[in-house]
C-alpha cells in the first residue's frame, strides 16, 4: 500500500482533466440539466414532481455513467500514447501501484462530476419547490459506490482493448447488464437446468443496478435502505473493482511498454 | 474533451432547437389523421420520420410512466406467452378496486425471491429498488398520472391513445366537473386529430354515461355520425384499434337512433355496420330488430338494459368477447334481446 504514490497519481489525473477541460463538459450538461427543466416548467410544473423527479435521476444516473467511462478508458492508454508512462514507471512505484492511483483518480474525477450535476440537478429542482427526502441521500451514496464499479470494469477494458472499442464494451456493460440479468432470470426461470450456468453469469457481470436507488428516491412512501445493504454494497463495490483492478494488472504486469 | 467536442455540444443542441421548432409543418406527415396501415407509413420524408419517431417515442415513453405512477414506481411487466403456458400466474389487483387494466397477466420486473436464482443479489435489488409483493395490489390514485397525460398530449398531440385514456381517467372522477373537464380534454384532441375515430367514439361515449339519471343521446349522435362517415370513407386504411373503434361506433350509434326513434337512419347505420363487419352478432341482432323478427329489451325498458363501459381498455375488450361468447351461446333463444353497449 503505497498511499503517496496513489495521492500523487490521482492527483495528477485530476489535475490533467482539469487540464483538459472535462469539467466544463459536466458544467454544459448541468446547463443542459437546467434547460431541460425550465422547458418543464414551461409546461407548468403542478403534479409532475414526481416526474421531475424521475427525469432528474435518471438524466443524473446516465451523465455520471457516461463521464465515469470516458474518464477511465483513456488513463491508461493514454499514458502509452504520450510516453509519459517512463518517467512514471521510473520513480519508485509498481505497476500495480500506478493502476491504483489511476483508478482512484479517475473514481475522484468522477465523483467531482457527478456532485456538481447532483447540486446543479437538485438547485433545478428547488426552484420549482420539488421536496427531497433522506433518502435522496443515500441515494446520492449509493450512486457513488457504483460509479467506483463502473470506473473499475472501463479501466479494465481499457487495458486489454484500444480507447474506443473499451469504451465501447464499457457503455454496453454499464447499461446493457440489467438486462441481460433479467434476461438470466427468466432464462433459469423458464429452464432450470440453466440456473448454474445463469449463475455463473450473473456473478461475473457487474451488478450496477444495485447501486441505483432512484425508484425509491422518486416515488412516495418508500422507506430508508437498511444500513447492511449499504455496508453490502460498499463490500461489493470494493471488492468487484478490486477484482477488476487485479484483471488489468494481470495484463499490465507483462505489457511491454 | 477538446473544444471541438464543446462546439460539437453546443451546435447539436441548436440544431435540434431548429428542427425541433419546425416539427409543426411536417406534423401532418409524421402523424397523420387517419394512419395508413402497411407500407405507405413508412414513406413521408426522412426527417419527419426521424423527427415522428423521437416524438413517439417521447409520449409512448410518458404513457408507460402513467403505469409506473399507478403502481407507486413498481415496475410491471405482462407475463410471457412461455410463462403462460407454464401456468404462472399473474399478481392480480385488489378486487374491491375499479380495474384500469388488466392486472391478471403482470407480474414485478424485480422477480419475487420464490422466483430468483440470485441469491444475496436479489435481495439487495428487492431492497434497493421500489419493490414490494403486489400479490392483490392496490393502485395509486390514477388522477396522480394526469400531469403525464398533459404532458404526452402537448409533446405529440397526434398521440390518439393520450388523449382517450386522459379523459377515461378523468371520468373516474364521477362528478359534473370531471365530465366537463374530460369533454374539454377530448374537445382539444379533436383540435388536433379532426379525423379520429377513436376520439370521436370516446366524446359520444362521455355523452352516453348516465349522468343524472339520463343519457345525452342529443349530444352524442353528431360525433357517433362523424366518426361514422370518416371511418366509411376510410376503412380500407385503418388500424386494428380504428376498427375495434369503429365497431363499437356503429352500435352505439344504432341503439342512440333507435332512442330517437330515428328507425330510418338506424337501417342505414346497421346495413352499413353489417357491411364491413358482416359476422358482429349484435349488428346482426339490431338488424333483425329491425326487420321485427325479434323484440329488443330497449323498446321496453331502454335504461335498465343499456350499460355503457368505456372503451379503448383491456377490461372492455375482454367484456365485448363474454358479451360475444353469451350472444352465441343464446343464440336459440328467442324474443328477449339484452343489448349491451360497449
Amino acid at each position: 500500500m503505497n498511499f503517496p504514490a496513489y495521492r500523487a497519481l490521482a492527483r495528477c489525473v485530476v489535475l490533467e482533466s482539469l487540464r483538459r477541460k472535462d469539467l466544463w463538459v459536466v458544467a454544459i450538461l448541468g446547463f443542459v440539466i437546467l434547460l431541460a427543466s425550465s422547458t418543464l416548467g414551461f409546461f407548468g410544473f403542478k403534479g409532475l414532481e414526481i416526474f421531475a423527479k424521475d427525469m432528474a435521476v435518471t438524466v443524473l444516473g446516465m451523465f455520471s455513467t457516461i463521464i465515469a467511462i470516458l474518464t477511465s478508458c483513456r488513463l491508461v492508454p493514454d499514458e502509452v500514447k504520450n510516453r509519459t508512462l517512463y518517467p512514471l514507471l521510473a520513480r519508485p512505484i509498481t505497476r500495480l501501484d500506478l493502476l491504483v492511483g489511476k483508478l482512484i483518480g479517475a473514481v475522484v474525477v468522477t465523483w467531482i462530476s457527478f456532485l456538481m450535476l447532483a447540486a446543479l440537478t437538485a438547485l433545478a429542482l428547488t426552484i420549482f419547490h420539488v421536496k427531497f427526502e433522506l433518502i435522496m441521500v443515500q441515494y446520492l451514496l449509493a450512486k457513488m459506490l457504483g460509479l467506483v464499479v463502473v470506473c473499475g470494469f472501463s479501466m479494465a477494458f481499457s487495458v486489454y482493448m484500444t480507447p474506443s472499442a473499451s469504451a465501447t464494451v464499457a457503455f454496453l456493460v454499464a447499461f446493457g447488464a440489467p438486462m441481460v440479468t433479467r434476461g438470466l432470470v427468466l432464462a433459469a426461470a423458464g429452464n432450470p437446468s440453466l440456473t448454474p450456468i445463469c449463475k455463473i453469469i450473473n456473478t461475473v457481470l457487474p451488478q450496477t443496478s444495485l447501486f441505483d436507488l432512484g425508484g425509491r428516491a422518486v416515488y412516495l412512501g418508500w422507506g430508508l435502505v437498511p444500513v447492511w445493504v449499504m455496508g453490502f454494497l460498499f463490500a461489493y463495490g470494493l471488492c468487484y473493482s478490486g477484482a477488476m483492478l487485479f484483471v488489468s494488472w494481470l495484463k499490465f504486469r507483462r505489457q511491454a511498454v | 474533451m477538446s473544444k471541438v467536442g464543446t462546439f460539437l455540444a453546443t451546435s447539436s443542441v441548436a440544431v435540434a432547437a431548429v428542427m425541433g421548432a419546425s416539427t409543426g409543418s411536417i406534423r401532418d406527415e409524421v402523424n397523420p389523421p387517419i394512419k395508413l396501415v402497411g407500407l405507405e407509413a413508412h414513406d413521408s420524408h426522412a426527417a419527419a420520420s426521424i423527427l415522428g419517431q423521437f416524438r413517439t417515442s417521447a409520449s409512448s415513453w410518458l404513457f408507460l410512466h402513467a403505469d409506473l405512477y399507478l403502481h407507486n414506481g413498481v415496475e410491471m411487466r405482462p407475463l410471457t406467452d412461455d410463462e403462460i403456458k407454464r401456468g404462472r400466474k399473474g399478481v392480480g389487483s385488489n378486487p374491491n378496486e375499479q380495474k384500469l387494466h388488466d392486472d391478471a397477466k403482470i407480474v414485478t420486473v424485480v422477480p419475487s425471491a420464490r422466483d430468483d436464482f440470485r441469491g444475496i443479489f436479489g435481495d439487495v435489488e428487492r431492497t434497493t429498488t421500489s419493490y414490494k409483493d403486489m400479490t392483490g395490489h392496490s393502485h395509486n390514485k390514477p388522477t396522480d398520472s394526469l400531469p403525464l397525460f398533459r404532458l404526452m398530449t402537448l409533446l405529440d398531440p397526434q398521440f390518439v391513445q393520450g388523449w382517450t385514456t386522459g379523459s377515461y381517467i378523468m371520468l373516474w372522477d364521477k362528478s359534473e366537473d370531471g365530465f366537463h373537464k374530460a369533454l374539454a380534454f377530448l374537445q382539444e384532441g379533436l383540435k388536433h386529430n379532426p379525423k379520429s375515430i377513436d376520439i370521436l367514439t370516446e366524446i359520444a361515449a362521455s355523452y352516453l354515461k348516465e349522468r343524472n339519471g339520463a343519457r345525452d343521446f342529443d349530444s352524442a349522435i353528431p360525433y357517433l355520425r362523424r366518426a361514422r362517415t370518416v371511418a366509411a370513407e376510410n376503412f380500407e386504411h385503418l388500424s386494428e384499434e380504428e376498427r375495434e373503434a369503429t365497431l363499437k361506433n356503429y352500435r352505439r350509434l344504432a341503439v342512440s337512433l333507435r332512442e330517437l326513434q330515428l328507425l330510418g337512419e338506424e337501417r342505414a347505420v346497421v346495413i352499413e355496420g353489417r357491411k364491413f363487419f358482416p359476422e358482429d352478432i349484435p349488428l346482426d341482432r339490431f338488424w333483425r330488430v329491425l326487420n321485427g323478427e325479434i323484440v329488443s329489451d330497449a323498446e321496453i325498458n331502454p335504461p335498465s338494459v343499456i350499460k355503457l363501459v368505456p372503451g379503448g381498455t383491456k377490461p372492455a375488450s375482454e367484456i365485448e368477447s363474454k358479451d360475444a361468447q353469451q350472444d352465441s351461446h343464446q343464440e336459440e333463444a328467442p324474443v328477449r334481446v339484452k343489448v349491451r353497449f360497449i
